[in-house]
């Protein structure tokens, strides 16, 4: 077992660092873009705006992850867009990400009470203050335990990339599978490794939570 | 941006056949009315008259679909009479000279009272940390709740939430304060304390427009009384004229209404 880890490990840690990568990147990007795509929505016009979107969260809703990564990384190259497997990988997770976070954000906007923003346009607030001063601290009451909860469930598809090569943390725990015809180690290092990582976030999200919700909690 | 104001001398505001729709329903007929600088204008009238509009047309939160609204000589909300919006920055650095204050406070949960006052005079005036602070101090030790700054609106009551939305609002030096329903969403021992500050700031010299259903208030109070009934503006007066010698027949059965409800009252 010892020589298995030996000759393994420097690959094992590769893959654990892929992945924690991919799943950063892909939750940010997810992030950032339905972000835009919330601000879009929101300000935009609803037709040339509002439909497009509609139409690309319930793609992306509708259909298997899997799915959409093979489009991506086979289906690219015949309109032009050839990305190498962990580029593609990313870019997969951010836009599968983004058409979650937009409805999660969607929802938390709709809940913040329409006075408080009339009272910030009525003091004379512009439009980007009042959505980066007032609205999303006000939303994030709601929406963070969502937001986190996706951003738990984006680590577990990072294994998907396996599948189009990203050599991540499932592509190389399958390599020692199929080279050892060892199975028990390997799963059990996998789930380990996802274990902790979940872990990790979770405390973190409880912490961003308290954060955002400290002034409801107060001692008198 | 800043857009310290040179002097704060009250405005007028002036309102010239203003209409307003909501889709088929018209919930402002031909409104024209003139709320003359330093004076305290109360508008009253039975819930869904078209009072709470009326007033959120004056800093344009509610758009008006034809007439004019003026805040001393200049139209808000259009370029021109019946013309293109105005743009986004004119109508912010108008409504920086406009206060508002709201039936539910509308203060901003996550700030503590303090933020609560200062955020607009530094994002909107432009003043630095501060002295933003120093002048939101001001304005909440006038309220009289200087002790409160460090408190969150969740730990305030609401006579004293709606005491930090009027700081709020002072703080930003307006020529004009609106108030809709400030006390009716108080329970009754505590509208006391914001009418007291109301008062306050009408002796002052505020220019103020007020939709209350205090009666004693406008009666005592105010310079002018409005009321209004299904959109239209029905009498204008005095509160003695109003109160003590209604004409008009709906002004009287309201009136009339009010005084069966509160026996007591004035
Ligand atoms: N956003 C809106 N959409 C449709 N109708 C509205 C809207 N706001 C107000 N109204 C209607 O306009 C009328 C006047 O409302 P409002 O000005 O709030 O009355 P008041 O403040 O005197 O109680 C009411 O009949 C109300 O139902
Ligand atoms: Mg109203």
């Amino acid at each position: 077992m010892l020589e298995m880890l030996h000759r393994y490990g420097p690959d094992l840690l590769t893959g654990f660092g892929l992945t924690l990568l991919t799943w950063v990147l892909g939750t940010v990007g997810g992030l950032v873009l339905g972000f835009f795509l919330e601000m879009a929505r929101r300000f935009g016009p609803r037709f040339w705006i509002g439909w497009p979107i509609r139409a690309y969260v319930e793609f992306i809703r509708g259909t298997p992850f899997l799915v959409q990564l093979f489009v991506l990384y086979y289906g690219g190259p015949l309109i032009g867009l050839r990305l190498d497997a962990l580029p593609a990988g990313v870019l997969g997770l951010s836009l599968y990400g983004a058409a979650y976070f937009t409805e999660i954000l969607r929802a938390g906007f709709d809940a913040v009470p329409k006075g408080q923003i009339e009272a910030a346009r009525a003091i004379g607030l512009p439009g980007r203050t009042i959505v980066w001063r007032i609205m999303l601290p006000v939303m994030m009451v709601s929406a963070l335990p969502a937001l986190v909860n996706f951003a738990i469930i984006l680590t577990k598809e990072t294994v998907i990339l396996s599948m189009i090569t990203v050599p991540e943390i499932m592509f190389q725990t399958q390599t020692m599978m199929s080279e050892t015809f060892a199975f028990v180690l390997p799963i059990l290092i996998l789930a380990l490794f996802f274990w902790g990582f979940v872990e990790v976030i979770s405390r973190f999200g409880r912490r961003l939570e308290r954060r955002f919700t400290h002034y409801l909690l107060e001692e008198s | 941006m800043s857009l310290e104001p040179t002097a704060t001398s009250p405005a007028s505001a002036h309102l010239r056949a203003v209409n307003k729709f909501y889709g088929d329903f018209q919930a402002l007929k031909d409104i024209t009315l003139d709320i003359p600088p330093g004076k305290v204008t109360c508008l009253i009238g039975p819930s869904g008259s078209g009072k709470s509009t009326l007033l959120r047309c004056i800093n344009f939160l509610e758009e008006y679909d034809s007439g004019e609204v003026r805040i001393d000589d200049r139209l808000i909300g259009y370029e021109t009479p019946g013309g293109k919006r105005m743009s986004g920055r004119r109508l912010r650095e108008m409504r920086c000279d406009i206060g508002m204050v709201f039936q539910q406070f509308n203060l901003w949960p996550h700030m503590t009272a303090l933020q609560n006052v200062a955020e607009g005079l530094e994002r909107v005036r432009g003043l630095k940390r501060a002295e933003a602070t120093a002048r939101a101090r001001e304005a909440l030790a006038k309220v009289g709740l200087a002790d409160k700054e460090a408190n969150h609106p969740s730990r305030l009551s609401g006579g004293q939430q709606q005491r930090v939305a009027i700081a709020r609002a002072i703080a930003m030096q307006p020529r004009i304060m609106l108030f809709d329903e400030p006390t009716s969403a108080l329970d009754p021992e505590l509208v006391g304390e914001v009418l007291a500050v109301m008062k306050q700031l009408a002796a002052e010299g505020m220019t103020m427009v007020v939709v209350t259903h205090e009666m004693g208030f406008a009666a005592h109070v105010a310079d002018r009384v409005v009321f209004m009934e299904r959109g239209e503006l029905v009498a204008a007066g005095a509160p003695r004229e109003i109160f003590q010698h209604p004409t008009d027949q709906r002004l009287a059965s309201f009136l009339q209404g009010y005084r069966e409800r509160n026996s007591l009252d004035f």
